[in-house]
């Protein structure tokens, strides 16, 4: 017991610290650079270097190599079955849930390699929030949702709670639809607005980098619309990873986008180069249209 | 032409599948409606006078003008069976009367004794009643009247002896003038089947050893030690029942060779001689005088608890046990349940030991009940118990814990379904949030399974509480005290009508009680049932956010 509490007590400073760091972190972004390689290293909050990861005998992933900057969008694209939710979900290490995976390689998160032994996966977890593709709210009132985190922190204090209850349903865009009927179990909500809870129950545990595995597929376009308007508002103060199937939505939110193809990582760039200029002729069959 | 197949087709299935679900109906009413029937019976009947004087004496619950006004309403018709029945025994059971005359010759020698009269006079006296008395013993031996005459008059020669007046002496007389009486009325030849069809007709009047009968023992008569015995028959439709067997003589004949037995009825009142027959008429007449039956609805049937329940009626120590062992099984049941399914969805890695798990679970699940009662006894009872340093007697944790290995399997198998049934977004969601593997069972994955759990709650809890077998050597007894401590053995209703039906001659005059209690059961379990499925709508509302 008191080694849990002693536990949670790190954990809530951690977060207090990556608090502050993400605040020094908004500063004014730096023009875009002829490569993203030309960036400062120490910018990275993500750095992956030759990661592979295997299903049993089968490939994932294989030979990762890229850096996801902070405050930005970073879409990932490809064709079904390239790797991208694979790689979204070795992020926050929920593969681990699928027995036989094996990894290669590093991936970093904020200089930490995180398939390493001694990594909290707990600490991880909270760093690293995920929204799934299809919303999966529990079956729990909307507060306990939000709170479901904060509690796992260990903060028990009512008014504390209520406090990041309303900070993250703001910041999800979801405050001023439920405010009056917390206590309304979330299944009763909309699709669109369960994925909105999902990203507030997410970001009630503070974390820096936000995984988001195609969070719009399951939603209509009015409902993808404020996911999207969402992910604007967000950008500036989380990292944001987003795996998606349509070109338009990576084209609209993302700063930066990798395509993934058969596993491997074919190019990483500005999206707009991606998407006007690519480098190789896979991506530019992908993004035309041509294949996949 | 094709499409017109289809569409008769599709209405010979709905045809189908309503006739089934109502076939389904009439077989539970066909089955429920004759039990409600006459479970019903052990409830609302016709309570004699008897009925109501075992309520005043067991449960104080009676006015008592009313029924000291009735009894003695009662009292009045009886007596003349009472007194009918005194008169022909003085003629035909001589071996009471040999009885009462050397007592009375033994009383009279110690009333003079106290009187302190002269020993000459004293032993002239004893002399006297000892001529008497033999002269009167060796009248009752004779068959003919003509023999018993002259016997009985010399001994009657002495009734105007003035020492005899005022003392016990005068009874001989009394005697001797009324054997005299019969023995001119009666065939004596026939004394001895008189006396034995005499104390048939009393069994079934007054009782017998261990069965009650129809009026209950006579007023002057000792209480009879059980408490069963001291009434008559408490209930109209037993009391017909009774008069039944009173009137007619039932016996087993070979009619043919080779055949069936048959049953032929003769009147009783043809084994007795002329001048006893009115009584039989009598009986016929008054016999509604005598219990005056009354509409009776006994509420308390299911609380109370009488001495004889088997045989008044009274289940309450019986829904308490039901109850008790229902409720100490589910303690075990549920959380075993769980955290085995658990284990089985959550963190068995498949494989080869996780199958032959489920194998054991599957084959648990068919095995009889009665073989778990006998495991419950030499597992629980026997060996457990002793090792743990508890007295090695049947008692409710027994009973609980044998019933409970038996409906583990059920549980075990709804939870895992409930369980494997959670979409696995929720975990993961969970997971993703920082969770732990523990918390998250306990926070998402099993509130959300609940519904299914309680489905298996559901079924385990209608198995616990209606099994018999089981218990039948862990914890259950017909008869005994409400258990104070589940290391007390317990009457449970599964049990006691199981016990009914095997029972005696006692357990045959009482088929209601038996009813009753199946009835009881039946509505217990409707009961519990009804309170788990509410439990399980409101979660699952809950959980829909209805």
């Amino acid at each position: 017991m008191s080694q849990e509490s002693q536990d949670m007590q790190t954990t809530a400073d951690h977060i207090k610290k990556s608090d502050v760091r993400t605040t020094v972190a908004v500063t004014p972004r730096k023009a875009p650079a002829d490569t993203p390689a030309d960036e400062a290293c120490e910018c990275a909050v993500i750095r992956s270097e030759n990661f592979c990861l295997y299903y049993g005998s089968k490939t994932g992933v294989k030979n990762i190599t890229m850096d996801i900057y902070p405050c930005s969008v970073t879409a990932i694209i490809g064709p079904s079955g390239c790797g991208k939710s694979t790689f979204l979900r070795s992020i926050n290490r929920m593969n681990d849930l699928i027995p036989h995976v094996r990894t290669e390689g590093r991936l970093e998160v904020d200089g930490h390699h995180i398939y390493d032994k001694r990594t909290n996966l707990v600490n991880l977890r909270q760093q690293v929030g995920m929204v799934f593709q299809k919303p999966n709210p529990f079956p729990k009132s909307i507060f306990d949702n939000v709170a479901y985190g904060p509690r796992l922190q260990g903060i028990r204090r009512k008014d504390e709670l209520q406090h990041i209850v309303e900070q993250s349903l703001r910041g999800g865009a979801l405050w001023e639809e439920v405010k009056d009927d917390l206590n309304k179990s979330a299944l009763a909500l909309s699709g669109g607005q369960q994925q909105r809870l999902c990203i507030a129950r997410a970001l009630a545990t503070r974390p820096r980098v936000l995984l988001m595995d195609e969070p719009c597929s399951a939603l209509d376009p009015i409902a993808t619309a404020k996911i999207e308007d969402l992910m604007g508002q967000l950008q500036g103060t989380y990292t944001i990873v987003i795996v998606t199937h349509n070109m338009q939505q990576a084209a609209r939110v993302s700063e930066r986008a990798a395509f993934f193809c058969l596993g491997e990582l074919i190019e990483y760039d500005y999206t707009s180069r991606i998407f006007s200029n690519p480098k190789k002729k896979e991506t530019e069959d992908y993004v035309t249209g041509r294949f996949g | 032409m094709n499409l017109k197949i289809r569409g008769k087709l599709d209405q010979v299935f709905t045809a189908a599948t309503g006739l089934s679900v109502v076939l389904l109906m009439l077989i539970l009413v066909a089955i429920l409606g004759p039990m409600l029937y006459r479970g019903g019976n052990a409830v609302f009947f016709q309570g004699t006078v008897e009925f109501r004087k075992m309520q005043r004496d067991l449960f104080r619950r009676a006015d008592d003008t009313t029924l000291n006004a009735e009894i003695a309403r009662t009292e009045e018709f009886r007596r003349q069976v009472y007194a009918m029945i005194d008169e022909f025994k003085k003629g035909v059971d001589v071996e009471a009367l040999s009885d009462e005359v050397r007592e009375l010759h033994r009383r009279f020698g110690e009333e003079l004794r106290a009187k302190d009269v002269p020993s000459e006079q004293y032993s002239q006296l004893r002399g006297l009643t000892r001529d008497i008395r033999d002269n009167l013993e060796t009248a009752f031996t004779k068959r003919d009247v003509g023999e018993i005459r002259p016997l009985v008059e010399a001994a009657l020669q002495h009734a105007e002896n003035p020492a005899f007046k005022g003392t016990s002496a005068e009874q001989f007389f009394r005697i001797a003038r009324s054997f005299l009486a019969t023995a001119e009325k009666v065939d004596l030849n026939h004394q001895r089947e008189y006396a034995a069809a005499l104390r048939d007709v009393e069994g079934i009047l007054f009782h017998t050893q261990d069965l009650p009968g129809l009026l209950g023992p006579r007023p002057d008569e000792p209480q009879p030690l059980l408490v069963m015995l001291r009434y008559g028959t408490t209930r109209w439709d037993q009391a017909r029942r009774l008069l039944d067997r009173f009137f007619w003589v039932e016996e087993w004949v070979e009619g043919n060779p080779g055949q069936p037995l048959v049953m032929r009825r003769t009147a009783r009142a043809e084994l007795f001689p002329e001048s006893f027959r009115p009584l039989f008429s009598y009986v016929r007449d008054n016999a509604e005088k005598m219990l005056e039956p009354r509409f009776t609805a006994y509420w308390q049937f299911f609380l109370d608890d009488n001495v004889n329940s088997h045989y008044f009626g009274g289940v309450g120590p019986e829904i308490l046990g039901t109850l008790f062992i229902t409720v100490v099984g589910m303690l075990f049941v549920i959380p075993l349940g769980v955290v085995s399914a658990a284990y089985l969805v959550e963190c068995a890695p498949d494989g080869q030991v996780i199958r032959i798990i489920r194998m054991c679970i599957n084959t648990l699940a068919g095995v009889p009940s009665i073989v778990f009662g006998l495991f419950g006894l030499a597992f629980f009872v026997l060996f457990l118990f002793p090792l743990l340093g508890f007295e090695p007697k049947p008692c409710i944790l027994a009973a609980s814990m044998t019933l409970a290995v038996l409906t583990l399997p059920v549980m075990i198998r709804a939870s895992e379904e409930a369980i494997r049934a959670v979409p696995r977004s929720y975990r993961e969601g969970s997971l993703a949030l920082g969770s732990s593997r523990f918390h998250t069972f306990v926070s998402v994955t099993l509130p959300a399974a609940l519904p299914g759990i309680l489905t298996g709650v559901i079924l385990s809890l209608s198995r616990i509480a209606g099994e018999t077998a089981p218990i039948l050597f862990t914890g259950a007894v017909s008869m005994g005290d409400v258990p104070r401590s589940v290391f007390d053995p317990t009457r449970t209703l599964s049990y006691g009508s199981y016990d009914m039906a095997v029972g005696d001659r006692l357990a045959m005059m009482v088929p209601h009680n038996q009813y009753g209690m199946v009835v009881t059961l039946v509505l217990l379990i409707l009961i519990l049932n009804t309170v788990a499925i509410v439990l399980r709508t409101r979660v699952f509302k809950k959980l829909r956010g209805q």
